[in-house]
């Protein structure tokens, strides 16, 4: 099927709202995301980007029953690390279920790393709960390998209630 | 102990470039470290810096045998959830062992989250190796979770190499 990946622009907010909730629905949690499509308007694509994105395109021929033609994205941002120097982390990839299996999510992820490497980028992290098989599956065979098996790093966050203490817990000094 | 957080500055990358192959040994891979301090002023201290770093210090007399007043730090960058928006990602902490059990390190973290807050973020997030309990603990008791335990959450990467071939695909495409 014909495809195409482009750099996400600020009229593809809506459809990448869309497909945000429908990741979170994907990922069984479809009452987590609090962003909006103005959210999204306003920190990716503002002076001082806080994410970068993606997005893939098909003709108008194979649009999907509703009528969409933008049926993937993947967003991402700079990172760095302490040892390796700059990286960049893909924060959400997605290709809705009946684009799948046609090279699509193949072509985000490897856009995204052409993209980090021109911007002199060393490593591609980003994050797989271990129960989506077919996610799982999919990373290994494109040559990445998991952190947390291996060297044994857990993922850790703060939020809310607790962000809010930590901050306020700055010792006066 | 007298001591101060403030922003890290230029002039300090030797001194962090320093502590960053101490966390390094810490963490049990002491060849881990592969960039330069040249390379940490230069991404951290540009136009668009890929990082942030927060300095922990002691006046003169409180310094080390080695003569360093640069004690501990904290390097973090901004990110995006597209569930709940601008998040920032501690990359390192680390206060030098003698100086430890003295609030720096307390001091350093709220710091970050005061920034983030500032800044609108909702989330903070870092990762932990397993076997580090005193880490653990010490983030555990301000409220952190593991996701990598609770949901699953694994982190994923592609190296160089890895990153290289998945870079070609694109160009094909």
């Amino acid at each position: 099927m014909e495809f195409s990946i482009r750099v996400a622009t600020l009229e593809d907010c809506r459809d990448m709202a869309r497909m945000i909730a429908e990741l979170a629905e994907y990922e069984k949690v479809p009452d987590q995301v609090k962003i909006t499509q103005r959210d999204l308007e306003q920190d990716g694509f503002s002076k001082n980007p806080f994410f970068q994105a993606i997005i893939a395109e098909v003709p108008e021929q194979h649009r999907s029953k509703e009528g969409h033609c933008k049926v993937g994205y993947a967003l991402y941002f700079f990172a760095y690390s302490s040892w390796k120097g700059r990286s960049v982390y893909m924060e959400d990839l997605y290709v809705m279920s009946e684009y799948r299996g046609k090279g699509i999510g193949k072509a985000l992820m490897s856009k995204i790393a052409q993209l980090g490497l021109a911007a002199g980028c060393k490593q591609l992290n980003f994050a797989v709960p271990n129960w989506n098989k077919p996610s799982v599956d999919f990373s290994l065979r494109q040559g990445c390998w998991n952190v947390t098996s291996d060297l044994g790093y857990h993922c850790m966050r703060c939020e809310g209630p607790a962000l809010e203490s930590l901050a306020r817990g700055e010792a006066k000094h | 102990m007298e001591f101060r957080v403030r922003a890290a500055t230029r002039e300090d990358c030797r001194d962090i470039s320093r502590m960053i192959r101490e966390l390094a040994v810490y963490e049990k891979m002491p060849d881990g470290m592969k960039i330069s301090h040249e390379e940490l002023e230069r991404d951290g201290f540009s136009q668009n810096p890929f990082f942030h770093c927060l300095v922990a210090e002691v006046p003169p007399q409180h310094r080390t045998k080695e003569g360093y007043t640069l004690v501990g730090y904290a390097l973090y960058f901004y990110t995006y959830s597209t569930w709940e928006g601008r998040s920032l990602y501690m990359e390192d902490f680390y206060v030098m062992p003698e100086f430890r059990g003295k609030g720096i390190g307390k001091a350093l973290i709220s710091n970050v989250a005061r920034i983030g807050k500032e800044h609108q973020c909702v989330r903070l997030n870092f990762s932990v190796l397993s076997w580090n309990t005193p880490a653990i603990n010490f983030y555990l008791n301000k409220g952190a979770q593991d996701l990598t335990t609770s949901d699953g959450w694994h982190c994923f990467r592609f190296d160089r190499e890895a990153l290289d071939k998945l870079a070609e695909e694109a160009v094909k495409q």
